[in-house]
């Protein structure tokens, strides 16, 4: 679980340092995630310095949108994420989309998402859900 | 003794030079006194207000990498009693969140997937957005109600340029509208006129990014709203599973489930 915050460090590291679309690679050819999380510099508030967190949140939920099923534009580009990540599932990956045909699963009271034989446990990052891959729990 | 006003008067003309290398240097002439009196008279009103609900409809611009700007919507419902209780809901194009708080622990509940996490939460309201904002990474939408003129704001110091607009409605409501701009930022207030100097309209412009992707917000205010505790209380619905959220700092103890 270390492993996953330190990832989501970087992330957000390198989303500050230098507002690189970082979903470029993960994404591949999901051109609207990797545009949308451009928006290094917008402010949503006056008086404090938050800014920059704002956009990193947003760049995120994009890919979140999934569970909509049904339009356009955010769908497209979680389908596409979602096969690179099918591909990668390398434990302790954080993903924004699970695959298709996922199963719920407690395990010692702790909520899983089990997708094929990789397990996904779903996590906030801010107000995002993501999932975070992990060693199967049983 | 004159060679601590030599000193003094070496590091005021570093500042000066450092502030006139960096962005045009801000003139006092360029700021209008009243605007400023009826942004802290604004400040100090909202924070006169023990409890109150604020509905916002909001445009949020993303810039795509073209420079294209892209614009979502999104509503969101505040309801607020000082010092130590909170609900809000904001529902956007692209997701449903719900937030409360109720002195003791903070929730936050997405209801499409049925997720929710609550962690143990500060005292205050104010202490609740600072421990969100660099423990977990969540925005507490509408912040600026509840940061006017407090010692955390920086709008005030950083305000080079206030303008009085003139009169202006927002959805029929008499308002006077206020025009600033701070390094980086271009912002317009509409404050309503009258014995409730309330903010009925924000619109911010980042100018950092060529596209100036824009923010604004519409707010229609209710000052004697109708609640009870369990407003702020989280009842999980049927199904509804608990879930972690991940910390900022990177720290052994943090994940535990």
């Amino acid at each position: 679980m270390n492993r996953s915050i330190r990832q989501l460090l970087s992330i957000t590291l390198v989303l500050l340092l230098t507002g690189t679309p970082i979903f470029a690679q993960r994404g591949g050819g999901a051109r609207t995630s990797v545009n949308r999380s451009g928006s290094v510099n917008r402010n949503v508030n006056v008086n404090s310095n938050r800014n920059v967190n704002v956009n990193v949140h947003h760049d995120v939920d994009v890919h979140h949108s999934y569970y909509y099923g049904g339009c356009c534009y955010h769908n497209t580009a979680a389908v596409v994420a979602t096969t690179a990540i099918v591909t990668a599932a390398v434990i302790g990956t954080r993903v924004y989309a699970l695959p298709p045909a996922c199963s719920v699963v407690i395990v010692n009271g702790l909520t899983y998402q089990q997708c094929g034989s990789s397990w996904y446990q779903p996590q906030f990052v801010g107000t995002t859900t993501t999932y975070v891959v992990v060693a199967a729990p049983r | 003794m004159s060679r601590r006003l030599f000193c003094s008067v070496v590091v005021l003309s570093f500042s000066l030079s450092l502030a006139a290398q960096s962005s045009p240097a801000p003139k006092r002439a360029d700021i209008d006194p009243g605007a400023m009196a009826t942004l802290n008279k604004m400040g100090a009103y909202l924070r006169s207000l023990k409890a109150f609900e604020v509905k916002s409809v909001q445009t949020t611009d993303d810039v795509l990498d073209n420079g294209q700007t892209i614009q979502s919507d999104a509503v969101v419902d505040l309801l607020a009693v000082r010092p130590n209780r909170l609900r809000v809901e904001i529902k956007g194009d692209d997701k449903h969140r719900l937030f409360f708080y109720d002195g003791k622990s903070f929730t936050v509940f997405a209801q499409l997937v049925n997720y929710y996490a609550t962690v143990p939460a500060p005292p205050t309201i104010g202490e609740l957005v600072d421990k969100l904002d660099e423990k977990y990474a969540i925005d507490m939408p509408l912040v600026d109600l509840f940061m006017w003129g407090t010692p955390q704001s920086s709008a005030e110091k950083e305000i080079t340029s206030a303008i009085d607009v003139g009169p202006s409605a927002v959805e029929g409501t008499s308002c006077e509208q206020y025009a600033f701009h701070q390094e980086g930022l271009d912002w317009q207030i509409w404050i309503q006129q009258g014995d409730y100097p309330l903010p009925r309209k924000l619109i911010l412009t980042t100018l950092t990014d060529d596209a100036r992707p824009r923010h604004s917000q519409v707010l229609t205010w209710n000052l004697a709203p109708s609640f009870n505790d369990a407003a702020f209380t989280f009842d999980p619905p049927q199904g509804a599973e608990k879930i972690a959220i991940a910390e900022v700092t990177a720290s052994a103890s943090n994940d535990k489930k």
